[in-house]
């Protein structure tokens, strides 16, 4: 045991929190706190807004203190990085496929994450990734007759 | 309701060769839609509806129930290997199921979860067919206040998955109960949170967090290292493959726990499968000798969960077949099934109608020893997925979060909103806040509310109608003593160690 | 690409052979909206008719549904409307649409966007009491209820629901004032009722029925013109002496905004002859259905009218209606 150092990720996750607990009673004030025949609908967001705010505010005061004992080690920024650009051609993913129709996009992506983030030669990455795609065409719209999302242009 | 000849007349229907090929087919099935995240047995039965006109009643039941136990069964293969819960009460399976197959136990997990699903089925369709109508009776006196003090319950068990920072684990339960709320306040259809958006006026589906928090996150988490090698430790060797024997072993009071939780709560109509399946991890925990290992991969941790959210498709049948009161989507098709086939579901359809209860009755017995055989055998195959480098696998499971999402609503609104909950799901990992509180939280909130409004309303305001019920009592009682649990505990490790 | 250039010249070359005067005749499956998910009453009514249209030969292409459950009708409606153009696409409609567009701000597009195809039945319902309840007809209640304001209770759905403006009308003709607790499902306020956690509540018929045959509820009124023949013995709201409009849950079928005149017309002589079959028929009696069949103006003018008295309503009752 023994002090650590103030944990940065509690104390910016504490205050974010925190935030977020002062919209949602500034929010609920809004609402009917006790109607006529009861509760309104902002009694309980104001209660767990305020429960909110309290124990981020404490969290980040323990954190700013000397933070818990016991946390798991905190990532290098590589390694972050890595997951935030997985994240990013996610949400292109998802994205695009508004446009070009859930197979090509999901393609794209599994061709990004392969080439690129795992670095494979191009060619078996392009199999992958056109294999993938057949593999969830096959699957779902012809043998489980569930649609894929479609793009405007119709894939 | 005289239960031999009610059997014999079952099984005069239900083990019939056509019969039991319907009944195999619907569990098959089942199991597959289970697996598969997001699609549902609504979605399915619904799907095959027009078909079962040309059927006859009982045979279509047999096979429409089937899908709804089998997709039990299959939830568990994906929580267990993926971290991918396939339907909602399979979220906390994900908790020990994922944690056992990270430690190369993935095929003992998959053999206690469906072994717990047999033994809990099995124990739902006896408790269906020895209880029914005087349970759903009984059930009737469960009402707001019992409702309220049964999420209080919920909640508090929030303290027995908290880990190492009860403060983050009780924020993570927070930012649930504020998810619960995004959508259309049910008494004063007042918007709250919609932010204008009419996809947000019915809530975020529970679905889309689970899956975006669970599966994203952990993938997520696990592209941070660039190694293309597979995710887990493929199991060999049948040792690997099958529970041993101490692993069996310490799950006989789960089985039993999963079981009665499963079935009890199954028989409340406000009450689903996925309370159920924290109940039960709870209360595992709670009684447990070892509880600090829950999360790290122990048995117990997956069958009981698993058992609950099997014996609750049990339950669930009790109000539906004796009162025609659903209590969960799917058995609100199941009923729109039986009108549409001509029955008339109600307090005298089981009298009425006593071949197709048995009948089913019959075929729910059958189905969960179907199912067991196919599950355990199937338990290499599905192991092997495991071997997929991750390059592979990852994509994959990302595809399938995608159509799984989409398939409940269609609604690329909702796709969006998955990938936001992964990258939450990721931080939260990264910042070290629990997500099985924020689940607990999300499935709570909403009800908790309700409960409390509703009970409020009956009572004019006078807060005492929470406690004065008896049954709402106990059940608070249990609550407080669940929240000293920890407490108690750590006073008790003090004073061993004062003695020692 | 190509694909898309293709469908796009057949369909520039299409047009102009039906506009000349053809009448409109599918050739592709019909796509049938509904608001609810699988299980849920309009699906219900869907997945019959679509069997029905099947069974009786009344469409050369066959029938799909499409689930667009969300927001009280909104995401139906939404979809309906993007479907704009589209003669094989055509929806379910229930009073809510009105009553939910007439309260969200978040609805962009309403109701009276859409073409109104025809009105097939109306759904009457009862009020019912626990068996064992000390009133046995609607006067007895009522009474009970002005000499304790606010203890009786009756459980129901949510603002803007036929069980809640059927308690706003009774309460405010009568004086009366009990208390209105919502339950988001139907099975849940049986629950509350018959485990005498609520003291009444408006039920459709067919979910009555059987608990009334069971000895579980008691019916006191019908809330209907006249008598249905499932509750001969039941008086109805007029004759039990409370003059009160009806408010009936209406079903109808309609289709995307702007609908050609006579894709319109091809709609409606298909519903007319579905509504004269036998099938159809049993349909409404099996379910305890009104025939509320009207034509397309006819419909026209009864949303009309139904938008105006829902406003008033919800206005008076203190909700905030945004249109």
């Amino acid at each position: 045991m023994g002090r650590g150092r103030p944990k940065r990720g509690d104390v910016v996750s504490g205050a974010v929190v925190a935030g977020l607990g002062l919209y949602i009673i500034m929010e609920a004030r809004r609402w009917e706190y006790l109607g006529a025949d009861g509760p309104g609908p902002g009694f309980f967001p104001l209660w767990y807004g305020i429960a909110m705010l309290a124990l981020a505010l404490l969290l980040v005061a323990t954190s700013v203190g000397g933070g818990s004992p016991a946390s798991p080690a905190e990532g290098r920024r590589r390694e972050i990085g890595r997951a935030l650009v997985a994240w990013v051609a996610l949400a292109v993913c998802a994205g695009l496929a508004t446009l070009l129709g859930f197979l090509l996009a999901f393609g794209l992506f599994t061709l990004f994450v392969v080439a690129v983030m795992y670095r494979r030669p191009l060619l078996p990455a392009v199999a992958v990734a056109v294999g993938c795609a057949v593999a969830f065409y096959l699957l779902f719209p012809v043998a489980l007759n569930v649609a894929l999302p479609k793009g405007v242009l119709g894939f | 309701m005289d239960v031999l000849p009610g059997l014999l007349q079952g099984a005069a229907v239900a083990l019939t060769p056509i019969n039991l090929l319907w009944c195999f087919l619907g569990v098959v099935l089942g199991t597959a839609v289970g697996v598969m995240p997001g699609l549902g047995p609504p979605a399915t039965i619904a799907m095959l509806l027009p078909l079962t006109f040309q059927m006859n009643p009982t045979s279509a039941i047999i096979m429409l129930a089937g899908i709804y136990y089998g997709a039990k069964y299959g939830g568990s293969t994906t929580s267990i290997l993926l971290n991918v819960p396939g339907e909602s009460a399979s979220v906390v399976t994900c908790l020990d199921g994922f944690a056992m197959a990270k430690r190369g136990r993935a095929g003992a997990a998959l053999g206690i979860a469906a072994i717990a699903s047999f033994i809990a089925g099995t124990f739902g369709v006896l408790g269906l067919m020895l209880t029914a109508p005087p349970l759903a009776r009984a059930a009737l006196a469960f009402s707001s206040p019992e409702y309220f003090a049964l999420m209080v319950l919920g909640l508090a068990m929030v303290v027995l998955l908290a880990g190492t920072s009860l403060v983050k684990a009780l924020l993570a339960m927070l930012v649930g109960l504020w998810i619960a709320s995004v959508g259309t306040d049910l008494f004063t259809a007042t918007s709250r949170f919609t932010f204008g958006h009419s996809e947000l006026l019915d809530g975020i589906d529970f679905v889309v967090v689970a899956i975006g928090v669970f599966a994203l996150g952990e993938v997520l988490a696990n592209m941070e290292s660039g190694h293309a090698a597979a995710m887990l430790p493929v199991p060999t060797g049948l040792r690997n493959l099958l529970p041993s024997r101490a692993e069996l072993k310490a799950c006989r009071f789960a089985f039993v726990n999963g079981s009665v939780v499963g079935f009890l709560i199954g028989v409340l109509p406000g009450a689903g499968s996925t309370i159920a399946s924290f109940l039960s991890y709870g209360v595992e925990k709670a009684v447990s000798r070892h509880p600090e290992r829950f999360g790290t991969g122990v048995p117990e941790g997956v069958a009981a969960p698993e058992g609950a959210n099997n014996s609750e498709t049990g339950g669930a049948l009790v109000p539906m077949l004796t009162l025609a009161i659903p209590g969960s989507a799917t058995t609100a098709i199941l009923l729109a099934a039986l009108i549409l086939w001509g029955f008339k579901p109600g307090p005298l359809m089981i009298q009425e109608h006593p071949t197709m209860f048995w009948g089913l009755v019959v075929s729910m017995y059958v189905g969960n020893v179907m199912l067991l055989v196919l599950n355990l055998p199937l338990i290499p195959l599905f192991a092997q997925i495991l071997r997929l480098p991750a390059y592979i696998l990852y994509p994959v499971i990302f595809g399938v979060s995608i159509v799984g999402v989409y398939s409940v609503s269609g609604s690329q609104f909702d796709v969006a909103m998955l990938v936001g909950f992964g990258l939450l799901g990721y931080l939260m990992r990264k910042l070290d806040y629990p997500a099985a509180p924020l689940i607990l939280g999300l499935v709570l909130g909403d009800s908790m509310e309700r409960a409390l409004r509703q009970s409020l309303m009956m009572s004019q305001g006078d807060l005492g109608i929470l406690i004065s019920r008896p049954i709402a009592a106990v059940i608070l009682a249990l609550a407080v003593i669940v929240l000293g649990i920890p407490s108690l505990r750590r006073a008790n490790a003090w004073r061993m160690k004062a003695i020692g | 690409m190509l694909r898309a250039l293709v469908v796009l010249l057949a369909v520039g070359l299409g047009l102009p052979a039906s506009a000349a005067g053809q009448g409109f005749k599918p050739s592709k499956p019909i796509e049938f909206v509904v608001h609810t998910g699988p299980g849920g009453g309009n699906d219900v009514l869907a997945r019959f008719i679509a069997t029905a249209m099947g069974k009786e030969k009344l469409l050369p292409v066959r029938m799909q549904i499409t689930n667009k459950p969300g927001g009280g009708g909104l995401t139906a409606l939404a979809y309906l409307v993007e479907k704009q153009g589209q003669p094989h696409t055509i929806g379910t409609f229930t009073g809510v649409w009105i009553t939910t567009t007439l309260m969200r701000a978040e609805a962009k597009v309403t109701v009276k966007d859409l073409t109104p195809v025809v009105r097939l039945a109306l759904e009457p319902a009862v009020i019912v009491v626990k068996h064992d309840a000390p009133y046995k007809t609607l006067k007895e209640f009522i009474d009970a209820a002005k000499g304790n304001p606010g203890q009786l209770k009756q459980s129901g759905g949510s603002i803007g629901s036929r069980d809640w403006v059927i308690r706003q009308l009774l309460t405010r003709h009568t004086g009366a004032q009990w208390a209105f607790i919502s339950f988001p499902g139907g099975g849940e306020r049986i629950a509350a009722l018959l485990g005498g956690h609520v003291q009444m509540m408006v039920i459709e018929p067919q979910e009555a029925g059987e608990h009334i045959r069971g000895g579980g509820m008691r019916v006191l009124a019908q809330i209907a013109d006249r008598r249905l023949p499932g509750f001969p013995g039941v008086p109805t709201l007029k004759e039990a002496g409370f003059d009160i409009p009806i408010v009936p849950v209406v079903r109808g079928i309609v289709a995307p905004p702007g609908a050609p005149r006579e894709v319109v017309a091809y709609w409606e002589d298909v519903f007319v002859r579905l509504a004269q079959t036998a099938t159809w028929k049993k349909y409404l009696e099996d379910n305890q259905f009104e025939d509320g069949f009207q034509r397309s103006a006819e419909f026209g003018a009864f949303v009309d009218r139904f938008s105006e008295m829902m406003r008033g309503l919800l206005r008076e009752a203190g909700v905030n209606v945004v249109r």
